[in-house]
């Protein structure tokens, strides 16, 4: 469904992906780890084709970003951090907009049911200032879906959700996997991450650590202890070896 | 404790600085700060010390009782300021703080002194930029010469209203907390000014000659009586306050300056004491300004001009939008959605009561002139203004998507589709607006008395409605390709070029539309040019072939626009793919 090859990013000089090479299939949810600037956010907006990559291909369903951006962009999804919609238009106003630019039929019949699976059907007829930030995010979760894609990237789906709403979206993101989907999560809550993703790819400084399965990576990272959850395998994977300490003098303190 | 706030002010303003002289690392800011310091030297720059007479229309033309009259006057608008600042708010005295220093400073050991303080030292940065600009105003339009003087002038004016609006507000608040309600303290104020107003019209009706109704008529007259109400009687005395803190601005020379700088640093050391001495809680209230100034900053960083202050209401669709159908429609029926909050009821009576004054003002110069021959003068103006400034004025294109453009990215466009839905909704606009008052002027001409046939008006007509749409278009693309080539320029809030480097983007970027737009409707002008000389050459009664060949040649040149406007787009979208706004620094 979705396949990078040798992804490359660079701002100048400044290189914020090197050379990403992964593939990920249907029903796969991978998480998209990496310390602050390691890159994420720049390799999910590379792959949604809202900035061209310098090098490598990226392949959507089986279409080129690059030479057949309206079909591979048809097939996905992009939820960034930060929910963007138009100050100008009301909840349904907003489906009606993006039914049209995905050539939705019918789209009412799919819409109701969406912002009822996301409760927000009473608020069909309020601007985004008339909503909180989770119904915002919700809003953009209803935009998103309304043409069923097959590819969908989240960038830190969890900001600003409460409880309940973290719990729907965990439920929501795991049933369009298993409805065929892949999603790819980028966030920094890794107990969020072990409970959906079947993968987890680990960047730093714009480059791969490691891409695999759970069981996978923790092989790798930890070999002492077989059990460490992805945040010990995280941080073994990110952070340079930590300094020996200081050696105690064995005389006790009097 | 207050060391600290003036390093927070220090080095927010250093800091500051030095990110913005950064910028100028890159050529298109550089360019900004080149033509704009060059324009400001040559505009105002070189007024500064220049004055001394020589360039100094008000100074040569001065009479022994224009400094008089200056300072009364001066004396005047200040008391008019100060009055409104008893008499408009009806809010909580708040400092003006940003939501970071309540957040730090509010909670931190700091007394409510030393906050005050903080506070009048940082408005000190705002007061002393406006000194300049003053300043450079003044030298230029009005009293030349003495720069330091008008410099010091001003700083002091400025220095005591802001002390005084601190005060006054914490004097309200005080009368608020007491339960004085808003409409008995205005009042209160407005009747202490209208005894005043009570003691100057009892001492004009004894002292000066009546205004008769033949004197109403003569402005001279007029003028006169107003500058000896200003000059003589109680008046000057009742202003005296007043004229003691314009006076070091006025003074003509150091010495004068020094004789004057007395009483204001009085009156500065008193509004000082005053303010230090309100016992008055302003956090509250200042919590809410933070609020509300963020609000503000984060509208206008992304991308609302409005700076997020009016309120946005739900607008009917302008048309039913299907879903299946050409995608760029979506974008036009978006945009159209947008455009429809500026035309608020409000902004339809502004126009109406625009138009009547100018219809009687113009009906009235010209007694000859009947109403049909105005109301279409008025549209052909309009038309025209409307055709150079109306795609300055209807923004619901890239320049209000720009900071939309990642979601816009996501969508399964062509960045040539997407240019043109970006492009119509301001373009379909224009050319209704423009169609309508096309119409308005064509029935107000019709048979009106003057030289113009009826059959060449409606040639005329039929010919301006046919090119209207794609001059709209390449109009349009300009601006919009300004955005997209040098976002950084566009942007908005803290991120914005600011001061001389945004004036000269600003003129670059108004001589470059200017330029683009000839360039661009040379050869559509050559064709149309061309069919009439061809006209001329084939009929013998070429002004009565006009008739059909000013509308064949307006769609002639309507196919090269739409030639250029087609290439334009393309161009546009082309530009649209490339755009990666994170690219760009921020300062």
């Amino acid at each position: 469904m979705i396949q990078v090859e040798a992804l490359t990013k660079l701002y100048g000089e400044f290189v914020a992906v090197n050379a990403l090479s992964f593939s990920i299939q249907a029903g796969e949810v991978l998480g998209l780890v990496g310390p602050n600037g390691a890159g994420k956010t720049t390799t999910l907006r590379c792959l949604a084709g809202i900035i061209p990559p310098t090098r490598g291909r990226i392949h959507v369903v089986g279409h080129d970003l690059a030479l057949s951006p309206i079909a591979a962009k048809q097939q996905l999804a992009f939820f960034p951090d930060e929910p963007r919609l138009f100050d100008y238009l009301t909840v349904w106003q907003h489906l009606n907009f993006v039914a049209r630019i995905y050539q939705v039929a019918n789209w009412e019949h799919l819409a109701t049911p969406l912002l009822e699976e996301l409760e927000i059907a009473d608020k069909r007829d309020q601007l985004p200032g008339e909503l909180s930030r989770g119904m915002k995010q919700k809003l953009a979760i209803a935009c998103g879906l309304l043409h069923s894609p097959r590819v969908i990237y989240f960038d830190e789906p969890l900001t600003g959700l409460d409880p309940l709403g973290i719990r729907r979206m965990k439920d929501s993101i795991l049933k369009r996997a298993r409805a065929g989907a892949a999603i790819i999560i980028s966030s920094h809550l890794l107990h969020l991450l072990e409970e959906v993703c079947s993968h987890f790819l680990i960047l730093k400084g714009g480059q791969k650590v490691i891409h695999g399965t759970l069981g996978e990576i923790r092989l790798q990272f930890s070999e002492q202890s077989g059990a460490a959850n992805l945040e010990e395998v995280f941080f073994r994977a990110t952070i340079e070896p930590p300094i020996p300490p200081p050696i105690v003098s064995e005389t006790p303190h009097t | 404790m207050i060391s600290a706030l003036c390093y927070l002010q220090y080095h927010s303003v250093r800091n500051r600085l030095l990110a913005r002289f950064r910028r100028l690392k890159q050529p298109k800011y550089l360019a900004g700060a080149v033509v704009g310091g060059v324009y400001f030297y040559f505009y105002f720059f070189r007024w500064m010390f220049a004055g001394r007479g020589r360039h100094s229309l008000a100074a040569g033309a001065a009479t022994p009782l224009d400094p008089q009259l200056y300072e009364l006057l001066g004396a005047f608008l200040l008391f008019v300021v100060v009055l409104l600042a008893w008499v408009l708010p009806h809010q909580r005295a708040a400092l003006a703080f940003t939501e970071a220093e309540v957040a730090f400073l509010f909670p931190a050991p700091i007394t409510r002194r030393g906050l005050i303080q903080f506070k009048l030292l940082r408005s000190q940065a705002g007061i002393f930029l406006t000194t300049v600009l003053l300043a450079f105003l003044t030298n230029r339009f009005g009293i030349g010469g003495k720069m330091v003087i008008h410099l010091a002038g001003w700083w002091l004016m400025l220095s005591l209203l802001n002390l005084h609006f601190l005060g006054s507000s914490f004097a309200l608040t005080a009368l608020m907390d007491r339960g004085l309600a808003h409409w008995k303290r205005r009042l209160g104020v407005l009747a202490v000014v209208l005894a005043g107003v009570g003691v100057v019209v009892a001492w004009a009706v004894r002292a000066l000659p009546p205004l008769t109704a033949d004197r109403l008529v003569d402005l001279d007259a007029i003028l006169d009586y107003a500058r000896q109400v200003l000059v003589s009687g109680p008046l000057p005395y009742l202003l005296y306050p007043f004229r003691l803190v314009v006076r070091p601005y006025l003074a003509a020379n150091p010495l004068d300056f020094l004789v004057a700088l007395g009483p204001v640093l009085l009156l500065l050391v008193a509004h000082y004491w005053w303010v230090m001495r309100a016992d008055v809680a302003f956090e509250e209230g200042s919590v809410e300004a933070a609020r509300k100034l963020a609000e503000k900053v984060a509208a206008l960083r992304s991308g609302k001009w409005s700076g997020g202050g009016r309120k946005i209401k739900s607008k009917r669709a302008p048309f039913a939008l299907a879903s299946i159908g050409p995608r760029p429609v979506a974008l036009l029926w978006k945009n159209l959605l947008g455009a429809g909050q500026a035309f608020t009821l409000r902004l339809w009576i502004t126009l109406a009561a625009i138009g009547v004054g100018v219809s009687f003002g113009l009906h009235g110069a010209s007694a000859e002139s009947s109403w049909r021959l105005v109301a279409g003068s008025i549209a052909g103006m309009m038309g025209i203004m409307l055709l150079m400034m109306g795609p300055q004025i209807i923004r619901q294109d890239f320049r209000q998507d720009l900071p939309q453009s990642d979601l816009l990215k996501v969508y399964p466009l062509r960045g040539w589709q997407v240019a043109l839905g970006e492009i119509l909704a301001p373009a379909v606009i224009l050319t209704g607006v423009q169609w309508l008052l096309l119409l308005v002027a064509a029935g107000g001409f019709w048979r009106a008395g003057i030289d113009l046939s009826s059959a060449l008006l409606l040639a005329m007509t039929v010919g301006a409605a046919i090119l209207l749409p794609m001059f709209n278009v390449i109009s349009l693309l300009i601006p919009n390709a300004a955005v997209l080539l040098f976002p950084g320029w566009f942007q908005t809030g803290k991120d914005a070029p600011q001061g001389i480097e945004a004036t000269g983007q600003r003129l670059i970027f108004a001589l470059g539309q200017l330029l683009a737009l000839v360039v661009a409707l040379v050869p559509a002008g050559g064709v149309f040019v061309g069919i009439l000389l061809l006209f001329k050459f084939w009929f013998a009664n070429y002004a009565g072939s006009l008739v059909l060949a000013v509308p064949i040649a307006a769609a002639a040149a309507t196919v090269v626009l739409t030639a250029e406007a087609g290439l334009g787009i393309m161009l546009l979208g082309w530009l649209f793919e490339r755009l990666d706004i994170s690219a760009e620094p921020a300062a």
